[in-house]
């Protein structure tokens, strides 16, 4: 009878470890990372990150591969603006001299290769002299034209064995000169990211590895993130305020008890 | 030897060694109260964020941020809840179910703003609460 509900145990373990681990062999072969940025305050786009003044602090920090290349991804956004932040962490001596990272901006959550319009380049053209060049392009069959009108920003810095590159692109703004360089993105949409690296500044054949990434474009809803971290921090002011003056009150009875105590001794 | 001498040597050993538990108790109260007041400092500083030490996107650096905010919360219901039986027991009451709750709830309360701290935070007070219980029991 033991025996019996042993294997009975054994085989609904051995079913459910099946089941679950079945769901993380879908998350890790060809679905695409979706990410889902945080709104947060916008960083300067320098290509530092500034610890003391919380840049990039509320940004979803992931680690990805392209292809064998680890990188470190950070999404996050404004109301106005998308932010994304690449850092590339070699030995040193591995980093190339015109090494550059740029993203392929789908119209849409499609990662067709037609359906990759817009491309944004930040290329080193020197990186030991931390020199480099922001390149907005559309791409018209697969060949990669200047944008008329830069859109967004770029910047990058090489300190130590890390290359930091920080991207900044506009949400919700229309096309008002008409021209279809640039993918729009708009909120509560869903586009494909093409996330790039290369060392050769030739577009697109200098590009070396690269991994596809879906980011949800989110709607402001600020009242409500400002009213429910609000009401956080008042609680929170409220539990440690409440602590402080009970500690008040407790180190004055333990005073009050020490007197009570000498008077019963006495 | 008379039986007076004797249960007069007796009681004032007896009164000897209370005022000496009676002194260490107080001593163990206040000892105490004073870490629990460091380990409230130290969750204050870190779970309000007045000083951002770990705020690069390190795992380690996030691991370690949220460690320390744990265990300071653990510390401090620990610490004073040895302080607040000990200050119960020398006024003459166990410590009770309301002291504990209270307790209990001022330290989940330092961890509302970081919703990882509070679940961990919440799993190490009940361990702690059931640990105490069951070595009070047996």
């Amino acid at each position: 009878m033991r025996k019996s509900g042993f294997y009975i145990l054994f085989w609904i373990l051995l079913v459910n470890v099946s089941i679950v681990s079945s769901f993380f062999i879908i998350n890790g072969y060809g679905a695409a990372e979706e990410i889902d940025p945080e709104f947060g305050d916008a960083p300067i786009i320098d290509g530092n990150i500034d610890d003391s003044k919380n840049e990039w602090k509320e940004a979803i920090k992931i680690e990805i591969k392209l292809i064998d290349l680890p990188i470190d991804l950070w999404v996050m956004q404004t109301n106005r603006e998308l932010f994304i932040s690449i850092q590339l962490d070699l030995l040193s001596g591995y980093h190339n001299t015109t090494e550059f990272f740029g993203l392929l901006v789908s119209t849409n959550s499609s990662e067709n290769l037609e359906d990759f319009i817009d491309a944004k380049f930040i290329q080193f053209t020197n990186i030991s002299a931390n020199e480099f060049v922001y390149l907005d392009y559309y791409i018209n069959d697969s060949l990669f034209l200047n944008d008329t009108r830069y859109d967004g920003g770029g910047a990058a810095k090489f300190e130590g064995d890390i290359s930091i590159y920080e991207f900044s692109i506009p949400i919700g703004q229309t096309n008002i000169n008409g021209e279809n360089e640039d993918t729009i993105l708009d909120y509560d949409e869903n586009y494909a990211f093409n996330i790039t690296y290369g060392y050769n500044p030739i577009y697109p054949q200098g590009i070396k590895k690269s991994e596809i990434v879906l980011i949800n474009i989110n709607a402001p809803n600020e009242k409500k993130i400002i009213i429910s971290s609000l009401v956080l921090v008042v609680l929170s002011i409220i539990v440690y305020s409440s602590i402080g003056v009970l500690f008040g009150f407790y180190v004055y009875k333990i005073i009050k008890l020490k007197e009570k105590i000498e008077r019963l001794r006495s | 030897m008379s039986k007076a001498p004797k249960d007069q040597i007796k009681e004032q050993k007896l009164k000897i060694r209370r005022r000496s538990d009676d002194k260490f108790a107080y001593r163990t109260a206040i000892i105490s109260c004073i870490l629990g007041i460091i380990f409230y400092v130290v969750s204050f500083i870190f779970n309000v964020g007045i000083i951002s030490v770990f705020t690069s996107g390190n795992f380690l650096f996030n691991l370690l941020d949220i460690l320390i905010k744990i265990i300071a919360i653990l510390l401090f219901f620990l610490f004073m809840m040895i302080s607040v039986g000990n200050f119960k027991e020398l006024s003459g009451n166990p410590l009770g179910w309301k002291e504990l709750l209270l307790l209990f709830v001022l330290s989940l309360g330092q961890t509302l703003l970081n919703l990882l701290v509070f679940s961990l935070t919440f799993i190490g007070l009940l361990i702690i609460v059931i640990y105490f219980y069951l070595v009070q029991e047996s």
